[in-house]
């Protein structure tokens, strides 16, 4: 098992109270929340400690000086002290204001041993806070060990590697800061860390869950986490710069090929494959236009320069208002949502799948000639009308091939809606029409859903058509526990003497043409 | 393995084969996408055959005119669908998909384009030869080097173009003609659509000029077509 990385950690006792800029041997106390958080020695001499009551503690020493915690405060009088640390190692991680740590590595391996570190540290710490406290150093295996040796310093204090489990049994299991955790054991008898790291990890975890996991490897003199054989996260994304700028499409897609092959060299040395990838086009003068594309392991360089001389030619010849004011100067390639690469399996016998691939190919092509919301493919809904229950989405959107629509057999019905056949033309902007009986006056439905005249004829502006046939009204009171998108409608069939059958609808005292059996 | 399976010896010798035949048919029934994307036609709903003498020819072009070409020209496109085919929707997101669904098309194979008029040209030769049936409802006069140009295309990719709304150009391949149309199931007041009777009237150029109309529910009570009647001389043979 690798060991946790050796780090120094080095503290300053009483940092909040320091950070006051108050002289230490007067009785100095800092409270957060109504307690005591830090305090002078000469205050803890007469038992002001953390966790203490305001009160409590001004009942024991009555001469205490309270101040308010300003952590803002206490970082920034910090940060000088680590800046002298700068010429010994440039990585120094503040664990808190008043602590810092080192990996001793590097300025062990310099300067010759942790103990020559250490000494430095604390020179040059020391010159910068001027004997205002002193600074106490821990070596150990892992920032935990390290901290608690610190604490434990006099004024340095070297775990020898291999040791900290040794260190660490005879710990109060309250160092772990988990005072649930701490509770628990304590109470079932495990009162150090020793006896915390005698259990067994996978009881520890089925019992105290991930959190007791971690904190079991820490009292174990592991690292926290265990060593995590993942790859940190590799930018994948690939880019080139085109000078001069260009102007024509093709000489960026050219460039875009060899980027796709560069792109897909990288993702297949690492197994794995994108989803997407999106096009990413800059111009000399900084507009950009990003755009995504489905990719699924399937496109080609050939077809991702194809997407890219898609793109670009909506964008380069589109209209005066989105066209880019100069010459393409960047192009990249970020792929999106990795996979690994686990191979496509095509449908057995190769024909729908090759049909699919070139409806597939058209639509994205005319997506980027027209714009992404012209080209649309059909999805199933729920509603009433005609045009709800089957509605248009973009076809970048889903995956055209092998597609199914979704039709749920136990979907229970949508009570209101219209029996077959169904009109052959949904009407998205629909004409006002007005219906009238046989004197010519206009009929409507009054609050009981009935008409007030039997319906004789259809006109608008410029005609008239005699109704042969009707049926209706068919009332609809949708969403009325919403007072915005409530629709109360009353709707009717209608077939004119010239023979054609519309669906109109009655709403608010006006008759509309919603729908054509065309 | 167990004798008995590689002696059948139990069961008839014909109906041994008979089954095989059947298990080779299926077969070909899953191919059946695959081998129609090479041959000359694409699959036609049986009521509207008497109407294509030479069936749906790949690389055609239709022209349906007249009050219910919609659902007629829904009705052209819905086989083809059903077998595999994609169906591009050109300039027409009023289309009652709803209808187009129960007419037969397979909507999961339906793609619905909305090109401005600038570039209604150039989308639909672009879907030609991708999608094998491409509906268009042109807003504007298609102009005849357009419409010869896209014919060009057609016959070079193998796909099927029908105008929807009667805008083609004199000189489609097939022309139809919604002549009348009658509703039934509507009263006065009471009742509800059911289905509407149409005479169709076709002509063309070549093989399709014969004159020929039928009588059809478009749609049926179902919202499938049916056949009524159909009136067309003998099919010829030619030469």
């Amino acid at each position: 098992m690798v060991a946790p990385v050796r780090t120094l950690v080095a503290w300053c006792p009483d940092w909040p109270v320091v950070a006051t800029g108050a002289p230490l041997d007067e009785p100095i106390a800092v409270v957060q929340a109504n307690k005591i958080v830090a305090s002078s020695p000469s205050a803890r001499e007469q038992g002001v400690v953390r966790g203490l009551r305001r009160r409590v503690a001004q009942a024991r020493c009555a001469d205490l000086q309270l101040h308010e915690r300003d952590e803002a405060r206490e970082a920034r009088t910090f940060e000088p002290v680590i800046g002298t640390l700068d010429h010994i190692t440039p990585r120094i991680e503040v664990i808190r204001p008043g602590t810092c740590a080192v990996i001793t590595r590097g300025p062990s391996r310099y300067f010759g041993g942790d103990e020559k570190v250490a000494d430095l540290i604390r020179e040059a710490m020391g010159t910068v806070l001027n004997g205002r406290t002193e600074v106490r150093i821990g070596v150990a295996d892992g920032s935990f060990a390290a901290e608690l040796a610190a604490r434990a310093a006099q004024p340095t204090r070297l775990i020898p590697q291999g040791k900290v489990a040794e260190f660490l049994a005879p710990m109060r299991v309250a160092v772990l800061e988990l005072p649930e955790l701490a509770d628990v054991l304590v109470r079932l008898g495990i009162r150090t860390l020793g006896a915390f790291a005698a259990l067994p990890a996978t009881d520890v975890l089925a019992r105290f869950g991930s959190e007791g996991l971690a904190a079991h490897r820490l009292s174990s003199g592991l690292d926290e986490r265990p060593p995590d054989a993942r790859y940190p996260p590799v930018d994948w994304s690939v880019s080139a710069e085109i000078d001069p700028p260009a102007l024509q499409v093709d000489r960026v897609a050219f460039v875009a090929r060899s980027l796709a092959d560069e792109l897909h060299q990288r993702l297949g040395r690492d197994g794995v494959t994108c989803v997407r990838v999106a096009i990413e086009a800059e111009t000399e003068f900084g507009e950009e236009m990003v755009r995504l594309w489905r990719h699924e392991g399937t496109l080609s360089d050939a077809a991702v320069a194809d997407r890219v001389r898609w793109q670009l030619d909506g964008w380069l010849n589109g209209s005066a208002v989105t066209r880019p004011s100069g010459g393409i100067s960047r192009v990249s390639l970020v792929p999106d949502d990795l996979i690994a690469a686990k191979g496509r399996q095509l449908g057995f016998w190769g024909g729908e799948t090759e049909v699919d691939e070139r409806a597939a190919r058209v639509a994205a092509r005319l997506q980027g000639q027209l714009g992404a919301d012209a080209v649309r493919v059909v999805e199933r809904r729920g509603g009433r009308h005609p045009g709800e229950q089957l509605s248009l989405v973009p076809a970048a959107t889903v995956e055209l091939r092998g597609r199914t629509l979704f039709d749920d057999p136990e979907q229970p019905p949508w009570p209101g809606g219209l029996p077959t056949p169904s009109p052959t033309r949904v009407v998205s902007a629909p004409r006002a029409v007005e219906v009238v009986d046989k004197d010519g006056e206009l009929v409507l439905v009054d609050g009981r859903g009935l008409l007030s005249a039997p319906p004789a004829g259809l006109r608008n502006d410029r005609r008239r058509a005699d109704i042969a046939a009707w049926a209706g009204p068919w009332p609809i009171d949708e969403r009325w526990w919403d007072a915005e998108t409530h629709r109360r409608q009353a709707r009717f069939q209608i077939v004119t003497s010239d023979g054609v059958a519309r669906m109109l609808t009655l709403e608010g005292g006006q008759w509309w043409v919603t729908a054509v059996w065309d | 393995m167990a004798a008995a399976e590689l002696l059948p010896s139990v069961v008839d010798p014909d109906e041994a084969i008979a089954d095989r035949r059947a298990r080779l048919q299926l077969v070909g029934d899953r191919v059946a996408p695959m081998a129609l994307a090479r041959e000359r036609t694409l699959p036609l709903l049986d009521e509207l055959t008497g109407l294509f003498p030479e069936g749906l020819r790949r690389g055609s072009t239709v022209s349906v005119a007249g009050s219910g070409s919609t659902a007629l020209a829904l009705a052209v496109a819905a086989a083809a669908s059903t077998a595999g085919s994609w169906v591009a929707v050109v300039g027409d997101p009023d289309l009652g998909l709803a209808a187009a669904e129960e007419v037969g098309v397979a909507l999961e194979r339906v793609l619905v384009v909305d090109p401005e008029a600038s570039s209604w040209s150039s989308a639909v030769a672009a879907l030609v030869g991708a999608v094998d049936i491409v509906l268009v409802a042109p807003r504007h006069r298609v102009r005849d080097a357009e419409a010869r140009r896209l014919s060009a295309r057609l016959r070079e990719r193998g796909s099927v173009l029908v105008c929807t709304n009667g805008r083609w150009p004199s000189g489609a391949d097939v022309q139809l003609e919604v002549m009348e149309s009658e509703w039934s199931g509507l009263g006065c007041g009471h009742g509800v659509l059911q289905s509407r009777r149409v005479t169709v009237s076709g002509g063309g150029r070549g093989a399709s000029a014969r004159p020929r109309s039928a009588d059809l529910l478009l749609p049926g009570p179902l919202g499938r077509p049916e056949l009524v009647h159909i009136e067309a001389p003998a099919l010829v043979a030619q030469g």
